[in-house]
């Protein structure tokens, strides 16, 4: 069965295509302001690779999040718009679950983004991607508080991170992932949004009663 | 000659649109959804909320639209997309989707401009007689465009600084009207007199417009009002705002018209459903024997209809872009 794998979300844009569990063919940049020009050309050329049609794809990964808005969207987009047109499943991951497969000696892994103002994107894995903390926007502080004393933790992350855990750079393994998720059913391709995890700023204002500044 | 199906998408500001077009003139079937009451909350269009909305919707209307015309993707000929101008955030949703769907069934990409499509919306009116003299005007956009024949445009003015349909929207807000604000000055100015006599903004022999000045004259009037103690009469404002904007924009069509031996004016834009500007236009056009294409209010706001108008000329041209084209937040005409 040939999958397809798009990430945007991130310091890097990955698509790729697995087949039976091996990757076939990856195309992994840094990621920068030419995203929207560059995402579409490396998706075909991945299917390319892989000598295969759009259609010969069976089902399709993508990361919803969280990171760079316009970056979400814009793998978010082909990646629903490719599932709705040609019928198939297709199955939102979360970016920091994709940072938590990076292999890592102790218990937990904290998959970190930097989201400014001391806060972050993060949650907490065990060693086989299961929860211990759901993915979520938090400040440094409270993170710091949901850490268990008793277990061994490794942050992970693309950015600089002060702290006195261990800190280790992202190695994500595509295929860890997708096999921890075989089994989920997908969404409908119209449902499959990003996971921004942080309202807009408007959005806030309003909320806190400010209004048209 | 074999019929063309265009699919054409747009979502430069907040409205996510799908439509199809045959042949640059039929209208088989429009989606439009619009953002405007969630923008509402905000007082005017928030990008990030706008990029937001327009991922959710935009697989939704695509279906929507193909359902409604009867068609499926097999059936259609090319893809036409707005790349720009606009916001950028919200161009990408539409680019993005029209990339996706050109690269999956192997269909010819057409970049569409957004003035383009304003003024191709009045093909589906009625086909474009040339040469013309296009007046765009919009909550974006402030132009006047000469065409010889079909997709060639020259800009021979627009506005220095804010559109016409922002600087209705910033006095609807200065005065406490709501948003979106123009359609309501354009009401209470029907209602009101041309007391204030608000000065010509760029009253020159250019055939570009100013309309910054005019909305810093009306805050500056409604400041000094209240500082006086003094009622603002909200429908006199409207009336006297509205007099120097549709003066300004009539005097330079008309004697664009004038210079450039032309007698086909086509408006366009989201200010084209503006009454006090019909009415004046219709008006002046009818004593100098213009022909004056004005499209329904449909076809005045952001829809798609109008790309594959716009988009079936550009097909015809050649015009082409690859996997590669990027939504661009600014772009000359061309």
């Amino acid at each position: 069965m040939n999958k397809l794998f798009i990430d945007t979300a991130s310091t890097k844009r990955i698509a790729s295509v697995i087949t039976d569990d091996k990757i076939k063919s990856i195309i992994e940049e840094e990621n920068g302001i030419d995203l929207s020009v560059r995402m579409l050309p490396i998706v075909e050329q991945v299917l390319k690779d892989a000598q295969l049609l759009p259609t010969d794809i069976a089902e399709i990964y993508v990361i919803d999040g969280p990171g760079s808005f316009t970056g979400i969207r814009v793998g978010i987009t082909i990646a629903k718009v490719y599932a709705w047109a040609l019928k198939k499943k297709i199955v939102p991951l979360s970016e920091l679950e994709l940072l938590a497969t990076t292999p890592f000696k102790g218990n937990l892994i904290v998959p970190y983004i930097d989201a400014r103002r001391d806060y972050a994107y993060a949650a907490i894995y065990d060693q086989d991607l299961n929860i211990y903390m759901e993915p979520c926007h938090i400040s440094r502080t409270k993170l710091l508080e949901k850490l268990p004393k008793d277990r061994e933790v490794v942050f992970v992350s693309y950015d600089h991170i002060q702290t006195d855990y261990p800190v280790i750079k992202p190695n994500i393994d595509i295929v860890k992932i997708l096999n921890k998720h075989r089994n989920d059913t997908g969404v409908n391709p119209h449902e499959c949004n990003p996971h921004y995890l942080k309202m807009t700023e408007a959005e806030e204002k309003m909320q806190n009663g400010v209004l048209h500044d | 000659m074999k019929d063309v199906y265009i699919l054409a998408i747009e979502s430069s500001c907040d409205e996510t649109s799908v439509s199809i077009i045959r042949n640059g003139c039929d209208e088989i079937a429009t989606v439009v959804l619009s953002q405007m009451d969630m923008h509402a909350n905000f007082g005017g269009v928030v990008p990030e909320v706008a990029s937001r909305m327009h991922i959710e919707n935009i697989t939704m209307v695509l279906e929507e639209c193909l359902n409604k015309a009867d068609l499926d993707m097999t059936d259609i000929d090319a893809i036409a997309v707005t790349y720009g101008p606009g916001l950028i955030g919200s161009l990408l949703i539409g680019v993005q989707a029209a990339k996706t769907l050109a690269y999956l069934y192997n269909k010819p990409l057409v970049p569409v401009h957004h003035i383009a499509g304003h003024i191709y919306a009045n093909n589906l009116e009625k086909p474009l007689s040339f040469p013309l003299i296009a007046l765009v005007v919009s909550g974006g956009h402030t132009d006047l465009i000469y065409m010889e024949e079909d997709y060639s445009f020259k800009r021979i003015g627009g506005t220095l600084d804010d559109a016409v349909g922002e600087a209705y929207d910033k006095v609807a807000r200065v005065v406490g009207l709501s948003y979106p604000g123009g359609p309501i000055v354009d009401k209470k100015a029907h209602e009101g007199k041309n007391t204030y006599h608000l000065p010509l903004p760029l009253n020159d022999d250019s055939y570009d417009f100013s309309f910054s000045g005019i909305k810093s004259a009306v805050i500056n009037l409604v400041h000094n009002e209240k500082q006086r103690g003094n009622v603002i009469n909200v429908e006199n404002l409207c009336a006297s705002f509205q007099h120097s904007v549709v003066e300004i924009l009539t005097k330079k069509t008309m004697r664009a018209l004038k210079e450039f031996g032309v007698n086909n004016l086509i408006v366009a834009g989201g200010v084209a459903a503006n009454k006090g500007l019909r009415e004046k236009l219709t008006s002046l056009c009818s004593e100098e024997n213009i022909n004056l294409i004005i499209p329904s209010m449909k076809h005045c706001t952001d829809n798609a209809a109008m790309i594959g108008a716009a988009g079936y000329y550009a097909y015809k041209l050649g015009r082409r872009a690859n996997l590669d084209l990027n939504a661009k937040a600014n772009d000359a005409l061309q």
